[in-house]
């Protein structure tokens, strides 16, 4: 394949790197390159059987892959050049790439613009650092969610999941009817870490316990997982002392948060956000690295697939005009910052002269409050939650309010009513 | 059931019995190794931290001490073995750090002995002690505490990859004639008048000498002959790996009395651990972490480096090692034919193992031929192997050329680490068979992720290449399968 003249070269293509490629053709750049280390394009959304995709993209109720094969065939319609079994080992500063394949062997090339897209990664119990001996047994629930959909294997028949992120509860739900039995569901926090429509679905509707307030205190068992203790915590979530018990069972899942995967980003000399493990970016989902754009999970962890897909379009799109220009125009100056009760907001800057739409997640959950965005709105909301993300939409109109010359704006999650 | 006849059985497939079994090699000895686990250097060794040549601290290593002058003896055979044998070995030094002026007496005292002992019971190829100051300190490693006024430079310090050692050893010793048995378990042995007869897992083993090298297990083997002529106490400590994005925080081993310890890997990562036998085990064989040892690990490391985070830990793991008396620690080991069954010979080597085990191997020969084993020199000894294509350390042109001989090289397998599906099929063609054997090979699932993404894959190429399903791929051998059912399977036994 002639690497030398591509213009857009999109690394990842799961859902924010097809969104981002297919928006890049169609935004005019003539050679968009779709690079992926599977077999084939889609990502994890092959083995998200489960539905709940496309509500908001597509108004209807999908699964993952068929979410999935609408980005593909669009793709393929639209003229994206996908680059399958491929793994971008090496990315210059200088938007030099350099890849692995089977066919090609080592390649190199340096597109005018790029999109990263390389999605995120689940912690591991290492990173969780549980107590214990290290038996078989212990997983991630992404990695058994592709034992059971994609690879057509079980883990085991008793089963505790530590964390109650989106993929634990949905793996709690489709064990159960591989025929296993899910003992428990075990969160640190007194919430959630998913959604609500998964708690209810999940686990409600299957009667799976689930414990809030708890943790895993100790992994059993020399060769194969043989129990768990699990244990109440406090509020600085330290282990109460006696009300330990301990859990038999054969399999550990973990569903303990999940970490954009920007080891390439980092090489290309990206400057990260410590809060979201993504990029810095602009409204356009332009890094600090010109040339160099990020959407989807790579950039934070999203809840739903649909605003990976938006804003991953938005990097396609820039990167194209990019490419097409050979430079951008006007970026972010304006810093957004994250006030009361907000735990990050993407985009980090913006120019504040175009159609913008703030990203953001809040520390606490909370009801009745409002978010305000430094003095130019404010927008009442019934309920937050850190597992829910926030999206506030500004209209230009609305951005020209700020004040010539503004070097920041501060969004915060106020509670309204009564005081 | 089988029955072998061997000459010299030696027990434990750890870096002591690999040793010693490679040692042997060198001469047309008749000899077995025995280990019962799936695959070699996956007990007390592969807990190892893996630091060596520390037997330049003449405050620790004393001439009083056996262990110590294995260690001494050990240490300049360490770097040319791994040199043989193709297995990395780096010397990075260690600091052992002064916090105070008052702290300077034990370097003093240090610096002082060393240089008497210096030639006579330290090989003189052990390189010099050196007090670096503060300002030294900082340039050379501007990430330790700035509390401190100076270190102890040891240049001796080096990590190397003790499994990967072990597992060369053995390789080495099979390819020059020694026989290797895996998951074969000593069941029970009988000492009849000149040899013993040995029961397990696999049938029986008929043998004139035994060389006891079951490590955590040691005292379990010499009592099946009465020969426990030791006490043995288990202990643990605790270690913790670091992402490699933090790898280069520190060059240098770094450590301060009574408190613990920050290196650098062999591989790029960065590990902080306490010293070994922090805590004497309340039950046998336990190799479990707990919260406390890892809170007073992360607080010592902090205070050596503040910059360590519980955040990049990808990985944590007991030390484990086998004290022979609790009271004087680490620095008894026991090493020797037992008193009471002649040819019956225990090799614990304790703390640290890994540096002494060439020593012991060398003692052991010696040991051997006062037993009255007669050996004659191998005339087809060869001491090289050659390590497996490291593909993520290769240059790009070495890259394209090895793709180009053979394409699985060009299909990346574990992310965290740059293993190719080439490097895998390699590792298992060598002996891996299951899912630690090929980590410990070749690294897919040490990284970042922790086998997230690279497990199913991993298991997948182990159930093609040895022609099983993917059930039946083991993290251990045993009953560490990770798959234990096929889709369905469970609700057709509701049914």
């Amino acid at each position: 394949m002639k690497l030398h003249d591509v213009d857009v070269a999109v690394i990842g293509a799961g859902p924010a790197g097809m969104a981002a490629a297919i928006r890049a053709r169609e935004a005019g750049a003539e050679k968009v390159v779709l690079m992926e280390r599977a077999e084939e394009l889609g990502g994890l959304l092959h083995q998200c059987v489960h539905n709940g995709f496309g509500l908001l993209y597509f108004n209807e109720d999908l699964t993952g892959p068929e979410y999935g094969h609408r980005f593909i065939e669009k793709a393929l319609d639209t003229g994206v050049t996908p680059l399958l079994e491929t793994m971008v080992v090496r990315l210059g500063e200088d938007r030099q790439i350099g890849a692995v394949n089977t066919k090609e062997g080592f390649i190199t090339f340096r597109p005018k613009s790029i999109v990263l897209a390389m999605g995120c990664r689940e912690r591991s119990r290492g990173a969780l650092n549980i107590p214990g001996t290290r038996p078989a047994g212990v997983l991630t629930a992404g990695t058994a969610q592709r034992y059971v959909n994609v690879e057509g294997f079980v883990p085991g028949k008793k089963v505790v999941i530590l964390g109650s992120g989106d993929i634990g509860m949905i793996m709690a739900r489709r064990l159960t009817l591989e025929g296993a039995r899910v003992e428990a569901v075990v969160e640190i926090l007194p919430y959630i870490g998913g959604l609500i429509r998964n708690e209810v679905q999940c686990l409600h509707d299957f009667d799976i316990p689930l414990f809030l307030n708890h943790t895993v205190t100790q992994i059993h068992g020399e060769e194969r997982v043989e129990a768990v203790t699990v244990a109440q915590v406090n509020g600085n979530r330290q282990p109460v002392a006696g009300t330990q018990r301990t859990i038999a069972c054969d399999t550990l899942l973990l569903s303990v948060g999940l970490i954009p995967e920007n080891e390439l980003s980092i090489m290309a000399g990206v400057r990260l956000d410590p809060v979201t493990g993504g990029a810095r970016v602009d409204e356009t989902r332009q890094t600090n690295i010109p040339g160099v754009f990020a959407g989807g999970n790579v950039l934070h962890v999203h809840d739903l697939v649909d605003n990976v897909s938006w804003e991953s379009e938005m990097a396609g799109e820039s990167a194209a005009r990019f490419a097409l220009e050979g430079k951008q125009k006007e970026s972010g100056k304006i810093v957004v910052r994250a006030g009361r009760n907000i735990r990050y907001v993407v985009p980090q800057t913006i120019s504040g002269r175009r159609d913008t739409t703030l990203y953001m997640r809040v520390n606490e959950p909370e009801e009745t409050v409002r978010i305000k965005v430094g003095d130019i709105m404010t927008k009442g909301v019934r309920a937050v939650k850190p597992s829910e993300m926030l999206k506030i939409e500004l209209s230009a109109e609305k951005l020209g309010k700020l004040r010539e010359g503004t070097k920041e704006i501060t969004v915060d999650c106020e509670k309204r009513g009564g005081k | 059931m089988s029955r072998v006849e061997t000459e010299v059985l030696i027990i434990g497939g750890g870096i002591g019995g690999a040793a010693i079994a490679r040692e042997l090699s060198r001469y047309t000895a008749d000899a077995t190794l025995v280990e019962k686990g799936a695959d070699v250097g996956q007990g007390i060794t592969k807990y190892s931290s893996t630091i060596m040549c520390q037997g330049a601290n003449v405050l620790e290593f004393r001439s009083e001490y056996h262990n110590s002058r294995l260690v001494w003896a050990g240490m300049p055979l360490m770097e040319p073995l791994c040199r043989e044998l193709d297995v990395p070995f780096k010397r990075i030094g260690s600091l052992e750090l002064v916090e105070n002026q008052a702290g300077m007496r034990h370097p003093e005292k240090m610096m002082r002995r060393f240089k008497d002992w210096h030639g006579k019971y330290l090989p003189s190829d052990i390189e010099p002690l050196q007090f670096i100051d503060r300002d030294t300190l900082r340039a050379w490693e501007p990430n330790v505490d700035k509390k401190y006024i100076g270190a102890v430079y040891d240049p001796n310090i080096a990590v190397n990859d003790p499994v990967r050692l072990t597992i060369a050893l053995v390789d080495n010793a099979k390819k020059n004639g020694i026989n290797v048995l895996l998951e074969t378990e000593v069941l029970d042995i009988k000492a009849g008048t000149d040899g013993f007869e040995v029961w397990t897992n696999n049938g029986s083993i008929a043998c004139r000498y035994i060389i006891n090298a079951a490590g955590e297990y040691v005292g379990k083997i010499a009592q099946m002959v009465d020969a426990d002529d030791f006490a043995m106490y288990p202990v643990k400590s605790y270690q913790a790996v670091l992402d490699k994005k933090v790898g280069g925080l520190i060059n240098r081993m770094v450590l301060a009395t009574g408190s613990g310890m920050v290196s650098p890997t062999i591989h790029g990562n960065l590990f902080f651990g306490i010293s070994p036998g922090s805590q004497r085990l309340g039950k046998a064989h336990d190799h479990s972490t707990d919260k406390k040892l890892a809170d007073t690990a992360l607080r010592h490391a902090q205070e050596l480096v503040p910059a360590v985070s519980a955040a990049d830990i990808i990985n944590s793991f007991v030390g484990f090692i086998v004290f022979r008396n609790f009271e004087i620690g680490w620095h008894e080991c026991t090493v020797g034919v037992s008193r009471w069954v002649p040819r019956f010979i225990n090799a614990s080597i304790g703390f640290p193992g890994i540096c002494a085990a060439p020593g012991v191997a060398k003692e052991m020969i010696d040991i051997l031929t006062r037993q009255g084993l007669r050996l004659a020199e191998n005339p087809r000894f060869d001491p090289y192997e050659k390590a497996m294509p490291d593909f993520s350390d290769l240059s790009d042109e070495e890259k394209k050329e090895l793709i180009a001989r053979d394409p699985r090289y060009g299909h990346v397998v574990c992310r965290c680490e740059t293993v190719t599906e080439g490097e895998i099929v390699e590792a298992i063609r060598r002996g891996a068979r299951t899912l630690d054997g090929v980590k410990f090979r070749c690294r897919p699932g040490m990284g970042r992720c922790q086998g997230g993404f690279c497990g199913p894959r991993v298991t997948r190429i182990l159930a093609r290449e040895l022609g099983i399903s993917e059930e039946e791929v083991t993290k251990k051998g045993g009953e560490s399968r990770n798959l234990l059912y096929k889709g369905k399977e469970l609700l057709e036994a509701h049914q």
